[in-house]
């Protein structure tokens, strides 16, 4: 067979990418008919910028979510070598293609031979996956200590303060690099800490709920002892892992083993970000908490978690959604990073990061098992700043 | 110079102007089909209710409407010129040198990080492009002029370093520098305490009939215009309504409007029993939602279907009146005498028990200045020696400037911060130092608040509905939701709102109707006192009148203790059966609201009276201005709090003000007062209003 033109592959791509294509223009579709009823989602399909940071962030969730769980965009196996297309070019023919399979590297093949095409799209949803979730829990560690930090002020303010400046002033790499090292593995650091970060999540929970319903005792015993249970037994399958020092659970309870490395990248993400977010909320809150309706729920004898998440909170929730897509940016990035550098993730993972360190040993023969992973990465982190910048305009105005 | 300088026409005339701002959903007209005229040094004020159009006026004639806004109609013409047609750099030649705009927030106004000179410099470096030395020169001229201390040293220093007050005085004189031709004053005197705020009124005066300035007073405040302007322009949703001189239209009003708006002020005369105020009906249309016709149609008394909301209305001159003109279709049918209907009067309520008692109250707040190294230990005296009592179902009204500890009081009555020494009984039981965290549900739900600030008083992501059962939850009262609910709906009917608002957020209610919620909310347990800081302040007048008949209205059913912190003496009047003056954290008067109100007075309340502007042309004030601003708490005078602006200073022999705090007299029953005065020269105190023989 003809190798593919330039053209040809282009062509190939956005026909495989279909799917893709008919959920965007779905999405879209509904969103802009609905646009007026959706609040400030709603408003961000008024600002070109926010729509194309939107599109562009949507079309990697739904390229990983079909590529990764749906198995649907794959063209050939992500880890699968196939003799004799070992650094083969863009558009080259599969040699010796059986029927059924495939019949071309669409992105050509990397130095063991595999499909770059194919990688990049199983990358994706190891990225889709950790970026937001670590997100999330960043940000759950962060708003339950920045709360009480501004609310009480005073020696609390100061410690954590304090206690945040100090990993912020800690570099980064190096942080990852100690974590990694299987020395401290051994020690069961990265376990132990994995307990602390992600037991704010509960925290958080247990007092969003206790705060609000303990006026209706009926009400709140059965919905805290549900998603309490819940949040435990999460909790604990989370970090009860096989051949770490904190393993206790029964198999048979276990929910999921997290690969250690996985779970080391994601304590050290989480771990650097819940500071800056932390500094953030403490802001916030700081001018939030001089307002008038703080001292209506304070006269009316409020407890002060109430005060703090139901009254200060939600009001702080416009900078918090903008902070939230500029951060998930952010750890995109430092997952490439961590992949670069080939800290925590398994040698022959098809993430970004660790793909685009492979393709960097040949760069000057070989440009193209590089360029893809480096696009895509570039266009997610884009997107997502875009997305930040038009919902921040958008929910400057009016 | 120019062909202008020997212009003698109108300094401004607006014709049939139209504003119109554009947002993404659709067109808004901000202001329809405006006119006025002002001459060389004449006065002109703009007054009516905010989002009625009067500040778009204002930005149209400085032709900075920002991206959305445009002038969709008519012509603004300054000195004959045509604003609209002229070039940016046209513009710019003119505004700062021959219009000067003042506005309301002083401190926005400069720039933090100049020295006040360098800024007064650069507007006669710009404009007349005057060497560093002239400009200096008319600098200190000017800033002389707006009568600040010690000019070289104001020169010198930076915005943050001087008060409120003085920083509107440089604000002034900035606007001053070029002798320009129109000053603009968008609400100078709203951010400032009312002693200040009569000082820098009066200087405005004076200036601008030293400099011969014509002047366009924007303000919301009917007395101030009273005070300021020759000639006045009413506005309501986008039009104006009325115009003519001063005089005509204070005493011979000739729009339902304006005759509304009077009846709904508290003047000297009102009276919650046997006058009270007459509020305006209704609500304030969008702009996006006005009725066809007339706009004030649907709250007018004087409303005839199918005439008024017929056409559009233009504006007529009033017969008989030099330029007295009037947008109404019957204003010559209307007998604008005739007394007002019927008003319901209500039966003096009787005050009951004593049900609160301060006894000495102090409360010392201890400031360090460097937390970290220690420093040396300064200590606020928020509160000193508070003692009075309240009685069951009586409204005590707490009157003083910003910095005179009232809120500190509130405070400590609420149980957010706990005495330093001295007691408060409620009922018998001491709670002066029981925070709030330890005191009962009892207690709590008694004891409530209605907050200043009605955009802030409410949780803007919660719903109305949600808020009120919230604080019934809180207080305990119903067993289930439903029976929470339906307290909730007829709390909402106890002050006067729609059941539907249950479902509405915050931001989709008026600054009016979200007071009401806040009312509601303190009353949702049954409270027994009720402190309402300074409720309906921050609102417009004709929502005024409404806010504060209901706050009475509720009191007077639930036989609720009111304990009202103001600093508008005319409210306080309208409505305290008591009335507590406060200055530095010391009472310096207390008694019935006619011993306070008549001589004798205490020094600092007779320059109290004297500063709130009345609007009543037939009222006589002596004029009383202080001198300088309010001392800091931080750094009280030695003796008396007041005597560093007590006007009566001279009169006490030996010195004895600067060296002891005066004690608490009695010069009646219930009426005391913290003065050092010898009787003989209270007695000889003149009433500082005086109402003019007809």
């Amino acid at each position: 067979m003809e190798p593919l033109s330039t053209f040809q592959v282009i062509l190939k791509i956005l026909l495989i990418l279909t799917p893709v294509w008919i959920g965007l223009a779905a999405i879209f579709a509904l969103s802009i008919t609905y646009k007026r009823r959706l609040g400030l989602f709603g408003k961000l399909f008024d600002s070109p910028i926010g729509m194309i940071g939107f599109a562009l962030v949507m079309f990697w969730v739904l390229v990983a979510v079909m590529g990764g769980p749906l198995d649907m965009l794959v063209t050939h196996d992500a880890l699968g070598q196939v003799s004799g297309m070992k650094n083969k070019v863009p558009g080259t023919p599969l040699a010796g293609a059986e029927e059924g399979e495939y019949a071309w590297y669409l992105l050509g093949g990397d130095n063991l031979a595999r499909d770059v095409f194919s990688r990049v799209i199983k990358g994706s949803w190891i990225v889709v996956q950790i970026a937001p979730l670590a997100t999330v829990f960043a940000f759950m560690v962060g708003i339950t200590l920045g709360l009480p930090a501004a609310y009480y002020g005073g020696k609390l303010d100061t410690v954590i303060s304090f206690l945040a400046n100090l990993i912020l002033a800690f570099p980064v790499i190096l942080l990852f690099y100690l974590l990694v090292t299987p020395e401290i593995v051994e020690t069961g650091l990265p376990s132990y800490m994995a307990m602390c970060l992600f037991v704010f999540p509960l925290i958080f929970l247990f007092l969003l709920l206790n705060s609000k319903f303990h006026t209706r005792p009926a009400l709140r015993t059965p919905l805290l002892i549900g998603v309490l249970g819940v949040g435990l037994w999460l909790y604990f399958s989370l970090i009860s892992d096989k051949g770490t020092p904190v393993s206790f659970m029964p198999s048979w309870l276990d929910l999921f083993d997290i690969p250690g490395g996985i779970l080391v990248i994601f304590v050290s993400v989480v771990f650097v970000n819940s500071p800056t977010v932390f500094r953030i909320v403490r802001g916030l809150a700081l001018d939030i908490k001089t307002r008038d309706y703080v001292a209506a729920a304070q006269t009316r004898g409020e407890g002060a978690w109430y005060i703090m998440l139901w009254e200060i909170l939600p009001n702080t929730r416009g900078p918090l959604i903008v902070d939230f897509c500029l951060r998930i940016g952010y750890t995109t990035i430092l997952l490439g990073t961590l992949g670069f550098f080939g800290l925590g993730m398994p040698p022959e993972s098809p993430d970004w990061g660790s793909t685009i360190n492979e393709g960097r040993k040949l760069l000057s023969i070989y440009l193209h098992p590089a360029l893809p992973p480096a696009i895509a990465l570039l266009t997610l982190v884009l997107g997502l700043n875009l997305l930040a910048d038009g919902l921040r305009e958008e929910s400057l105005k009016d | 110079m120019t062909a202008s300088d020997d212009y003698d026409g109108p300094i401004l005339e607006i014709e049939d102007l139209s504003i119109s701002f554009f947002t993404r959903l659709r067109e808004i007209p901000a202001v329809m089909d405006f006119s006025c005229k002002v001459m060389p040094g004449e006065a002109m004020g703009l007054v009516g209710e905010s989002g009625c159009g009067k500040s778009t006026v204002a930005l149209g004639v400085m032709q900075d409407l920002g991206v959305n806004g445009r002038v969709v109609g008519g012509t603004i013409k300054f000195k004959g010129r045509d604003l609209g047609k002229m070039s940016m750099e046209e513009l710019r030649d003119l505004r700062g040198s021959e219009i000067a705009m003042i506005y309301q927030e002083p401190m926005a106004s400069l720039n933090p990080a100049m020295k006040i000179g360098k800024q007064l410099m650069e507007v006669p470096m710009i404009h007349q492009g005057a060497s560093k030395e002239e400009a200096y020169a008319r600098a200190l001229e000017v800033v002389t002029d707006v009568k600040l201390p010690d000019p070289k040293r104001m020169l010198n220093s930076f915005p943050h370093q001087l008060s409120g007050g003085q920083q509107q005085r440089i604000v002034i004189a900035m606007a001053l520098m070029s002798k320009p031709s129109l000053l603009i004053l968008d609400e100078p005197t709203t951010a400032l305490d009312v002693t200040v705020e009569a000082a820098v009124v009066d200087l405005v005066k004076e200036l601008g009939e030293k400099y011969g300035t014509s002047m366009l007073f924007i303000s919301h405040n009917l007395g101030l215009v009273l005070e300021t302007c020759d000639r006045l322009c009413v506005m309501y949703s986008g039009e104006a309504v009325e115009t003519g001189s001063i005089e005509d239209v204070f005493d011979q009003m000739q729009h339902p409007y304006t005759q509304a708006l009077f009846r709904s002020i508290p003047l000297p005369g009102a009276d919650k029993n046997s006058r009270p105020l007459v509020a305006i009906p209704g609500n304030f249309p969008l702009p996006h939602e006005r009725p066809p016709g007339c706009n004030f149609g649907p709250r007018c008394d004087y409303f005839e279907e199918g005439r008024c909301n017929a056409q559009n209305i233009p504006m007529t001159s009033v017969k008989g009146f030099d330029r007295h003109r009037s947008r109404c279709l019957r204003f010559e049918e209307i007998d604008w005498d005739a007394p007002l209907a019927a008003v319901v009067t209500n039966a003096k309520s009787e005050p009951g028990e004593v049900i609160l008692k301060m006894d000495n109250l102090k409360k010392y707040y201890e400031v360090s200045a460097n937390a970290l190294f220690g420093g040396s230990k300064k200590v606020v005296k928020a509160n000193e020696t508070l003692s009075f009592e309240a009685r069951e179902g009586e409204t005590l009204a707490i009157v003083g400037e910003s910095g005179c500890g009232k809120s500190t009081f509130a405070k400590v009555l609420m149980g957010l911060e706990t005495a330093t020494d001295g007691g408060i009984t409620l009922d018998g039981a001491s709670i002066g130092d029981v925070p709030i965290e330890a005191r009962g549900t009892d207690l709590v739900r008694s004891v409530q608040m209605v907050f200043q600030n009605p955009f802030d008083t409410l949780n803007p992501s919660m719903t109305v509905g949600n808020q009120i059962i919230r604080a019934l939850e809180i207080f305990k009262i119903g067993k289930t939701e439903g029976e929470r609910r339906s307290r909730m709906l007829e709390l909402l009917d106890l002050v006067k709102l729609p059941r539907e608002f249950a479902g509405r957020m915050p931001r989709q209610l008026s600054g009016g109707q979200k007071q009401r919620v806040g009312i509601a909310r303190a009353f949702a347990g049954g409270a027994r006192i009720v402190v309402a800081d300074e409720p309906v302040s921050a609102l417009d007048v004709s929502v005024q009148a409404a806010v504060t008949d209901l706050l009475m209205e509720i009191q007077r059913e639930e036989k609720t203790t009111l304990l009202f912190i103001s600093h508008d003496l005319s409210i306080v009047r309208y409505l305290s059966d008591r009335v507590m003056v406060m200055y530095l954290g010391h009472v310096v008067e207390m008694g019935d609201t006619d011993q306070v109100f008549s001589p004798p007075y205490h020094p600092y309340t007779e320059a109290l009276l004297s500063a709130v502007p009345i609007a009543d042309t037939s009222i006589e004030k002596e004029h009383i201005v202080l001198e300088g601003d309010i001392p800091s708490a931080m750094n009280p005078p030695s003796g008396c709090p007041f005597q560093t602006r007590c006007r009566w200073k001279d009169q006490v022999p030996g010195g004895l003000c600067d060296k002891e705090v005066p004690p608490m007299r009695r010069l009646a029953e219930g009426h005391e007062v913290k003065c050092h005065l010898s009787d003989e020269i209270l007695a000889r105190m003149t009433p500082v209003i005086k109402i003019a023989a007809e």
